[in-house]
């Protein structure tokens, strides 16, 4: 009998030592989890951008209101893989995913975001009409400029035909990842159209005979310009803005076929797992202090109007009034059709 | 009745670490056997079942049993050349990585310095190293500003900056770097147990140092040449981050094409048919050199 009572004693200590530490594993018992208001997981580039989210956003908009927000750092391919990866689990890793304005078209048009539900941002009545899309929402942008040493290029370029030109030879520089740009550009100085890049591929193929490089990124780019390896390309205003804050020595021009729009946001997964959080975060990202902070940190303007940003940071980022005409946003369809076939294209006729 | 069983007690003792030994060979066995089979034999599976898929932009796979990923590889000539280039760039590096490693894995294995071990460790140091940092050291070397072109430069050999960087010869001199180590260590360990007394005794009766060692050395150390050429040679196949580094987007081999194709395209089916090529290229050649390498030596 006594064996017996120690028996059964001992098993209510050991159920009653589960379900501690069942408790404790879900949080119950966990302080911070009892004080937190959600934990929301931002799908995001590392480096700058995913360090400018944390100090702009997270740590002063959403840390004082008690959530817990983690950063899924990854290149945006391998986080739009994941995010196929993961559509048919009922829960994903990730409740937020920051990609370009194209990626996110082609996320949607794959079936895996969440419609984003406005009335939970009210933050979204100042978002820009171009920054809001049914299926995500956008965080910052910039434009398609030409980036030119004029110590190279003596004749300043005007416009996209100037800047690629085989007669640059090999000071044209092209970078490998911004291939649908750069087709899109080469479209654009050759009677090409956002719906019609074929133009373009002739003169990449001369300017390509002529000796343009390819150099593998952004960051190899501005390796090149600064050792005058490479004169003249085509990049982000935001990102001439930063190189010229590094000491490169190179001016900008607003090409006058157009400039095309670079805009960068964040979509909800389908099967996010912390919806309400991550509307929560998408309005906090919105938050005019986080924009303005955005702007002079990294040189993207904000999407809103009603940041306040300071007139000599809108000066170097931003563009004129005449300038913003020229802005053209893509026509995201024809390029989520074709990506493949411009990406087979560009390894087998252009490098190859 | 009862004899049979009295007879049977003994027997049936004698056979219980017998009848024990399959059991404790399965549970040596299992935890590697289920490592592999969900860590690559699954994998390996599914990739194949992913292969037999089309690709359509949207949904990305479509369920479908087809050859046509592999139909479009062998008839594109851009893949074509691009497995030829890979089979090229790592027969290269495999052969001067044995050239190179031979020598010195003679020289370890026969030193009687106090210094062997520290001499080893200079050999193993590289591989504390990543290939993407090691990669990083030769950009740093190999660009156009970098430390041969301003040697280069500096001393008046040329006067324009050498294209070394995002070239073929960058790639092949760093897989030579991160494989070396790996046929150095391979070919030491087997000259190590080749007995000196051996080479003493082809010089004793007259055979030169040449002949010592084609005739000797080499045929007893094939088992070491053959493993390290089989590592440096699946090594330099499968190779990711210095032909991405080293060779630029311009210079395409087959691991950072595979890579491409699943995370850039999105197109897995096509990216799991090249995976399987690559795999499939890989064992072959690798089998094939092997069996002649023997044939040769056993005539």
């Amino acid at each position: 009998m006594e064996n017996y009572d120690s028996f059964i004693m001992r098993r209510r200590l050991l159920k009653a030592g589960g379900a501690l530490a069942g408790a404790s594993t879900l949080g119950v018992l966990n302080p911070v989890w009892a004080q937190s208001a959600g934990r929301i997981v931002v799908g995001t580039w590392g480096g700058d951008y995913s360090k400018l989210l944390a100090k702009n956003i997270d740590t002063p908009l959403l840390v004082p209101k008690k959530y817990e927000v983690v950063h899924d750092i990854g290149g945006d391919s391998e986080r739009r893989a994941k995010m196929r990866a993961e559509a048919r689990l009922p829960r994903g890793t990730s409740d937020l995913q920051g990609l370009s304005a194209a990626q996110m078209y082609e996320m949607n048009d794959a079936g895996l975001c969440l419609p984003i539900d406005y009335a939970k941002i009210p933050n979204s009545k100042f978002l820009l009409p171009q920054m809001k899309y049914p299926y995500g929402v956008g965080h910052i942008y910039s434009g398609k400029v030409i980036l030119y040493n004029p110590k190279i290029i003596t004749t300043p370029p005007t416009s996209f035909a100037d800047a690629l030109d085989p007669k640059h030879g090999n000071k044209l520089g092209i970078i490998d990842i911004q291939y649908q740009f750069t087709m899109m550009a080469a479209a654009l100085a050759s009677g090409g159209s956002m719906t019609n890049y074929e133009p373009g591929k002739e003169r990449l193929l001369a300017c390509r005979k002529a000796g343009a490089k390819v150099l593998p990124t952004n960051e190899a780019m501005a390796q090149a310009l600064q050792n005058e390896e490479v004169g003249i390309c085509i990049m982000w205003k935001a990102r001439a803005v930063q190189w010229q804050k590094a000491g490169a020595k190179v001016d900008t021009v607003a090409p006058k076929e157009g400039i095309p729009l670079y805009i960068s946001g964040f979509v909800i997964p389908k099967n996010a797992q912390n919806k309400d959080a991550a509307h929560f975060w998408l309005n906090e990202m919105l938050e005019p202090s986080a924009q303005e902070a955005f702007a002079e940190d990294m040189g993207y303007n904000g999407s809103v109007t009603n940041a306040k940003i300071p007139a000599d940071t809108e000066k170097r980022i931003g563009f004129s009034a005449e300038e913003r005409k020229r802005l053209v946003d893509l026509d995201y369809g024809y390029l989520a059709k074709n990506d493949s076939a411009f990406k087979d294209w560009w390894d087998k006729s252009f490098k190859g | 009745m009862a004899d049979a069983a009295a007879m049977a007690r003994p027997v049936s003792r004698e056979a219980t670490p017998e009848r024990g030994a399959p059991w404790t060979a399965a549970a040596m066995l299992a935890p590697a056997s289920i490592v592999v089979t969900i860590g690559i034999v699954l994998p390996i599976v599914i990739l194949l079942r992913y292969s037999l898929n089309q690709f359509t932009p949207a949904k990305v796979m479509v369920d479908a049993v087809t050859l046509e990923n592999y139909t479009r590889f062998f008839t594109d000539p851009f893949y074509r050349a691009v497995l030829v280039r890979t089979i090229r760039v790592a027969a290269l590096c495999t052969a001067i990585c044995v050239v190179l490693a031979f020598p010195m894995a003679y020289c370890l294995a026969r030193t009687r310095s106090r210094f062997k071990n520290l001499l080893l460790m200079a050999v193993i140091l590289p591989l504390f190293v990543g290939n993407a940092v090691r990669a990083a050291g030769w950009m740093v070397l190999f660009g156009n500003r970098g430390f041969v072109n301003s040697v280069l430069l500096g001393l008046g050999i040329v006067r324009e900056p050498l294209q070394i960087m995002y070239t073929e010869f960058a790639v092949v001199v760093g897989v030579i770097a991160v494989n070396l180590p790996f046929v150095v260590l391979t070919l030491q360990s087997v000259l190590e147990g080749i007995d000196r007394a051996i080479e003493e005794a082809a010089l004793g009766l007259g055979a030169g140092p040449w002949r010592t060692f084609r005739h000797v050395v080499l045929p007893l150390a094939l088992p070491g040449v053959i493993a390290g050429t089989i590592l440096s040679f699946i090594l330099a196949m499968n190779a990711y981050a210095t032909p991405v580094l080293l060779g630029g987007p311009t210079f395409q081999m087959m691991g950072p094409t595979v890579y491409n194709q699943f995370a850039g395209l999105t197109n897995w089916p096509f990216g799991a048919a090249m995976a399987f090529i690559l795999m499939i290229a890989t064992l072959l050649l690798t089998v094939t050199s092997n069996w002649l390498a023997q044939a040769r030596y056993r005539r």
